[in-house]
């Protein structure tokens, strides 16, 4: 191999490089774009597809099944799935794919570099620290955004589709747009900053993976016990220990829907306005990312 | 322009003193750092690469301060890290190119130019097979290949030849001697063997204990302090003694003395020795000094 390497060396001699060179940002985008195609196991084996793909299917099936059921049976989707159900607990599945799929990402974009000392090679090029992080936390809310967005997007065009008249659909209901997608993009960043932080803690996958998931159920727990156990303002708070519900929240104050939900609900206990679920949801991303930033700013090679 | 210069520079941990007031030039070439394991060499990498910051003085590389202009530094050097750094499950193809592209190379001068250097190092047929299937030489070969796939001016590698079998240091060797002087890129290399260093390297530097022992053309040492190698019938041992016993640095033992050729000539006391010994002469001849006898036994890097 050495003396066919070597041959080919003499044949071709070594080149210098005079082309252009590009800048931090443009290094910063391209790991962004490496990020985003790792997140989906785009250009790794089949086994790394498995679960991102998997799961991105879970969180769009109540869209696709719906719009089949509408093709098929003639049905308004839009009586049966509303925009602001698609995140809720209400349907609820389509939240834990979302958790399942930070908690299977989050250590894949960030672990992965660690568990394999790839971070040196990063950092000795003119990417800094900080472009390195701020870079995987958007390519890992860009990965939720697409779980978030095209389910929503199928289910609001397939109802256009649906209805006879389609200008008549559109006209209607071109408010919901703006809601859609202020909605996908607060759960994206929101999601993103929880499962980041978490994922940078620990190289290695299972205990990341696990990491993210414990908050995500215990959390809800404890958020249930406060409230049912104090009839107090402490009680209340409690309810923003749950992300579900902190989604739920700000989700109907985009909306600016009422929620269908019983007295005895802990969000309806509560008795907060959705303003505050989504005041809260930007000070925990914001907080998130200054964690992650700062992680990284820190972490010795 | 030089191609390093250090002032003062000292990195202290909270324990331990890894660098400890370097002063040093250094201009383009293949520069061998020498030093044992912990003697402060990695951390000297990393603080001219801007990955650790300095605790007191200044280094500058490419003329370029180190503190100030990390990023406009790192755009312009390569780095080969001492430990492993590949994911298994990708390609070489497919890291080369992301880092080429991390790098600032555009996506297709980054695709062309990691076939290139992928072929330059010796991985061609390979390339498109996963990093986790690849034996130690040639997981070398692709973190060599990603240190040099943008062209740096100057590429910093920390023991390169870590881990490999005598056939692949050699390869190895071969292969940074050739970055050097056939593709015209600088190299700082660091190891603890001296003889490595010997057989790639222009300028040596030593650093033991963060400190730095000496600094020159390899050449240098190699040429002026040569040494005469005298084989006996006997135990050479006592004619080293009797020649220390006269003021002459000899050593040796089997039937094999060495003595080191200095301003006043042993070539009399030698035979003197001999004669008053009755010990019989098989051999007298000049013989090219090594690094690895000059640092011995007093500097012993070569320990490990």
């Amino acid at each position: 191999m050495t003396e066919r390497a070597a041959g080919n060396i003499y044949d071709l001699g070594y080149r210098r490089y005079e082309g252009r060179r590009l800048g931090r940002w443009d290094a910063a985008l391209s790991l962004y774009v490496h990020g985003l195609r790792a997140a989906f196991g785009l250009g790794r084996r089949t086994r790394s597809k498995i679960f991102p793909i998997g799961l991105a299917l879970l969180a769009g099936l109540p869209a696709l099944a719906y719009l089949m059921g509408a093709a098929f049976f003639e049905i308004n989707v839009s009586d049966v799935i509303k925009a602001e159900d698609y995140f809720s607990t209400n349907i609820f599945f389509p939240q834990v794919a979302l958790m399942l799929f930070v908690a299977a990402v989050g250590p894949e974009l960030l672990g992965r570099d660690q568990r394999h000392s790839i971070l040196s090679l990063y950092f000795s090029r003119s990417l800094s620290r900080l472009d390195y992080a701020a870079s995987r936390y958007a390519a890992m809310a860009t990965a939720i955004l697409a779980l978030t967005l095209i389910p929503q997007a199928t289910l609001f065009l397939g109802n256009a589709l649906v209805v006879d008249n389609f200008g008549g659909y559109f006209r209607d209901e071109w408010k919901q747009i703006g809601p859609i997608i202020g909605s996908s993009l607060l759960i994206s960043v929101f999601f993103a900053a929880i499962g980041m932080v978490i994922s940078a803690q620990s190289a290695r996958r299972t205990f990341a993976t696990i990491g993210v998931i414990a908050p995500f159920i215990f959390l809800p727990v404890l958020s249930g016990v406060l409230i049912s156990s104090l009839d107090n303002l402490a009680g209340r708070l409690g309810v923003f220990l749950n992300p579900f519900f902190v989604i739920d929240g700000f989700t109907y104050w985009f909306f600016n829907a009422t929620p269908d939900l019983s007295e005895e609900h802990p969000m309806m206990r509560a008795a907060f306005s959705g303003g505050w679920y989504f005041l809260f949801a930007i000070v925990i991303t914001l907080v998130g990312i200054v964690l992650l930033l700062r992680h990284y700013r820190r972490k010795s090679l | 322009m030089p191609l390093i210069e250090l002032h003062g520079l000292t990195k202290q941990y909270p324990r331990v003193r890894a660098l400890d007031s370097l002063d040093l030039t250094l201009d383009a070439g293949v520069i061998g750092l020498v030093g044992a394991n912990g003697a402060g060499k990695s951390t000297l990498l990393k603080i001219l690469l801007g990955l650790l910051p300095a605790t007191e003085g200044s280094a500058r590389v490419l003329d370029m301060d180190v503190h100030i202009q990390g990023r406009e530094i790192r755009n312009l050097v390569g780095y080969m890290p001492e430990h492993d750094c590949l994911p298994p499950d990708l390609s070489a193809t497919e890291f080369v190119t992301h880092l080429g592209e991390i790098s600032g190379l555009p996506r297709p001068a980054a695709r062309e130019r990691t076939a290139e250097t992928l072929r330059h190092v010796g991985l061609f047929e390979e390339r498109y097979r996963e990093m986790g299937s690849y034996s130690t030489g040639m997981k070398q070969r692709v973190k060599l290949a990603q240190a040099i796939v943008h062209d740096p001016r100057l590429i910093f590698l920390d023991e390169p030849t870590n881990g490999l079998d005598p056939a692949g240091r050699e390869e190895m060797l071969d292969l940074v001697r050739r970055t050097g002087q056939e593709f015209g890129i600088a190299v700082l290399m660091s190891s603890h063997l001296l003889g490595e260093i010997e057989r790639v390297c222009d300028w040596l530097m030593v650093i033991d204990e963060g400190k730095l022992k000496k600094s020159g053309a390899v050449a240098e040492f190699t040429q002026t302090l040569g040494a005469l190698e005298v084989e006996v019938e006997g135990d050479a041992a006592t004619l080293v003694k009797a020649l220390r016993e006269r003021g002459f640095d000899a050593r040796g033992g089997g039937t094999l003395a060495y003595v080191a050729l200095q301003e006043a000539e042993p070539y009399d006391a030698i035979r003197d020795c001999l004669v008053e010994m009755e010990m019989g002469l098989v051999r007298l001849e000049q013989r090219r000094q090594s690094l690895e006898d000059i640092f011995r036994p007093e500097d012993s890097p070569t320990n490990d």
